[in-house]
């Protein structure tokens, strides 16, 4: 620790640059921990299990326009239809896609409306006995809905009795574990909770309730209607193509349109997280670079500047591991002021985000990765500068006057 | 127990080829105060430096205390340097941003001396050079002499036997010069053994022994006997 005084010393009667690259590595050290945090929550977001296997779904829309066309009967035939064709898993008519980025929530009570009583809200798709199976989600607990307990409407006049829900929202509801088998409701339609489904998303990834999900076996023939296909792996480009010129070779008047698969909807939902973790992560680069280069460029003005007295303190005695040795600990110095500098930085800046940005409070183990990376960065950047300082001849100390 | 036997430094650039020191004999014995003087570009800073091991030379061997200086790595001079030799520039070559204290302090860290001594050493060679008083000044703050005095007192921290010293009052007027002089002779009396180079035929003739350097060769030596008492007595006087 002594050995640092006197470089301190000499670094304080100089230290305009020194003091720069203080702010430097302190603002850099406070924009790289926070990104970091950030990046590292995007990518926990992007990487999360969905429960879904959407490489093997594909989604498509189908609008009817024909006014003759008997929809409900129709809607059958072309499930037959979906489901005959090879190397489809299952396929349903369905109220909305899960992980689309758009679709329907709302909010099931342990009572009927207009009584108060506990509520959670669930995302819900509404589809034949199928659906379990289209999905691929497993029955955790209970029974999988049947033919029998699936309704088929014009609209809401009538509703099904029964729902699968995760397990996120049945302890929503009953936060006793005991949901199973009881009965909740929407609005005033009852609904008993016949079985638990492993856990799955909702249509968007960023909902506060993203793992509340209910299943309900109704289907309602409406003119527009979406239609969820599960293909055996690596099948799905295959399916994909056939699945218009089959329908429309059924029933003309129809339009059949964003034959999408569900990963790619996943990617279009998740592109501004994508985006953002790119840029930061471009952020970060670029700040590191210009704090190394910084670093490095102040070391090699140094060298330039005291070449005279590194000859010197070559004369005296100094050995080459002496002089790196030097460069090395005036960079753990200025670099020692600042990370200090740079936590408290960091902290305010964090604290700024969360209460603008609604960001989670900044994991300290960041601070800690970034402080240190930023430390040895800055230790390689110094080792050029101080490799070339140990070039000078100690017969500088006499040659130059 | 300084012995250079056929010496020859050739600095090769890529026109030229500039032997600064051809066939350079010399032997020092232990005690000496010896003056080089000799034409400018003749070799006198080229001989101090190797004598000093801050240059290596091209052929002939050298001799330090039964070292062959020769064999020696860069560590193994630095290490020799810093224990045997002291150094005195005529540019002083004090670090501008260290206090007179730390100045001295350098060369007695890079020996590894615990910090008890180096302080005891650093306040009495200060003392020595008359600026105890001002250890905490930095060296921007002294005249020409003053810094010289630093430089020598750093020189002597180390308690070197050899003490090399460049030109050492070339850049000082000629009161500061006399008093560099005194000083270095009074370190030669408590037993260091000085190699000054010098441009003034005053100061030469105060040296114990004059060596004159042309071409790169020794040309002639004198020895100035009683010199240096003639000197003293004068000095009482
Ligand atoms: N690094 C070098 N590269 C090439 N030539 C050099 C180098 N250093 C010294 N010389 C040459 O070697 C010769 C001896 O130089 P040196 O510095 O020893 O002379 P000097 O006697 O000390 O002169 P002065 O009295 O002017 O200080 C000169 O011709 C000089 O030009
Ligand atoms: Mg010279």
């Amino acid at each position: 620790m002594s050995e640092l005084k006197p470089i301190f010393n000499a670094l304080w009667r100089s230290k305009t640059g020194a003091l720069l690259l203080v702010v430097q590595i302190a603002v850099t050290l406070a924009i790289v921990s926070n990104a970091a945090f950030i990046i590292h929550d995007r990518v926990t977001f992007l990487n999360q299990d969905t429960g879904l296997k959407d490489e093997n779904l594909f989604r498509f829309n189908l609008y009817t326009f024909g006014k003759n066309v008997d929809i409900g009967q129709q809607q059958e035939v072309d499930e037959t239809l979906l489901r005959a064709i090879p190397g489809v898993a299952d396929a349903v008519v369905i109220n909305q896609v899960p992980l689309s980025g758009s679709g329907d929530s709302t909010s099931f009570h342990l009572k009927p409306t207009p009584e108060q009583s506990r509520g959670a809200r669930a995302s819900f798709f509404m589809a034949d006995e199928h659906l379990l199976n289209t999905l691929d989600v497993k029955l955790e607990d209970g029974r999988n809905f049947t033919a029998a307990d699936v309704v088929y409407s014009e609209g809401f006049e009538k509703s099904a009795s029964v729902v699968l829900v995760t397990r996120s929202h049945l302890l929503d509801l009953f936060p006793e574990g005991d949901g199973l088998g009881k009965t909740i409701y929407l609005g005033d339609n009852p609904f008993q909770v016949i079985g638990i489904i492993a856990p799955m998303k909702g249509p968007w990834l960023d909902d506060e309730q993203a793992d509340n999900v209910a299943l309900i076996p109704q289907v309602m023939a409406a003119p527009f209607k979406r239609v969820l296909v599960r293909t055996e792996p690596g099948r799905r480009d295959e399916v994909m193509q056939q699945v218009e010129k089959l329908l429309l070779a059924s029933e003309s008047e129809r339009v059949v349109s964003r034959i999408t698969g569900v990963d790619k909807l996943v990617l279009e939902q998740t592109s501004q997280d994508r985006l953002m973790k790119n840029m930061l992560l471009v952020l970060i680069t670029v700040l590191l670079l210009v704090t190394a280069l910084g670093i490095c460029g102040l070391a090699l003005f140094n060298v330039g500047r005291r070449t005279r007295q590194i000859g010197t303190r070559r004369a005296l005695g100094a050995k080459k591991s002496d002089i790196v040795r030097y460069f090395l600990l005036e960079n753990t110095l200025v670099s020692l002021f600042g990370i200090v500098l740079g936590v408290g930085l960091a902290l305010a800046m964090s604290d700024v985000l969360m209460r603008h940005y609604s960001l989670p409070s900044l994991d300290n183990w960041f601070i800690l990765y970034s402080l240190a990376g930023i430390y040895l960065m800055g230790l390689v950047a110094v080792y050029w500068p101080a490799q070339r300082a140990t070039q000078i001849s100690p017969s500088i100390a006499t040659r130059s006057v | 127990m300084l012995t250079m036997t056929n010496i020859s430094k050739v600095y090769r650039s890529e026109m030229v080829q500039t032997h600064a020191l051809r066939d350079f004999n010399l032997q020092v014995n232990e005690g000496e105060f010896i003056a080089v003087t000799g034409p400018s570009g003749s070799g006198k800073t080229t001989f101090l430096n190797i004598a000093g091991m801050l240059e290596t030379y091209t052929s002939g061997t050298y001799q330090l205390d039964d070292v062959d200086v020769g064999r020696l790595s860069d560590n193994g001079r630095a290490e020799l340097r810093n224990q045997k030799i002291g150094f005195i520039f005529q540019g002083f070559n004090l670090i501008p941003d260290l206090n007179l204290y730390e100045n001295v302090e350098v060369p007695l860290r890079y020996r590894g001396i615990k910090a008890a001594e180096r302080k005891r050493r650093i306040e009495r060679c200060l003392e020595q050079v008359g600026l105890g008083a001002r250890a905490k000044h930095l060296p921007a703050q002294l005249s020409g002499g003053q810094q010289q005095r630093v430089a020598i007192a750093r020189a002597l921290a180390g308690e070197p036997r050899f003490l090399l010293a460049d030109e050492p009052t070339g850049n000082l007027d000629s009161l500061m010069a006399r008093q560099v002089m005194e000083l270095l002779e009074n370190i030669n009396k408590d037993g260091a053994t000085i190699i000054m180079v010098t441009h003034d035929p005053e100061l030469a003739r105060r040296a114990e022994r004059n060596i004159q350097v042309v071409d790169g060769q020794i040309c002639d030596f004198k020895l100035y006997q009683g010199g240096l008492e003639k000197q003293r007595a004068g000095a009482e006087a």
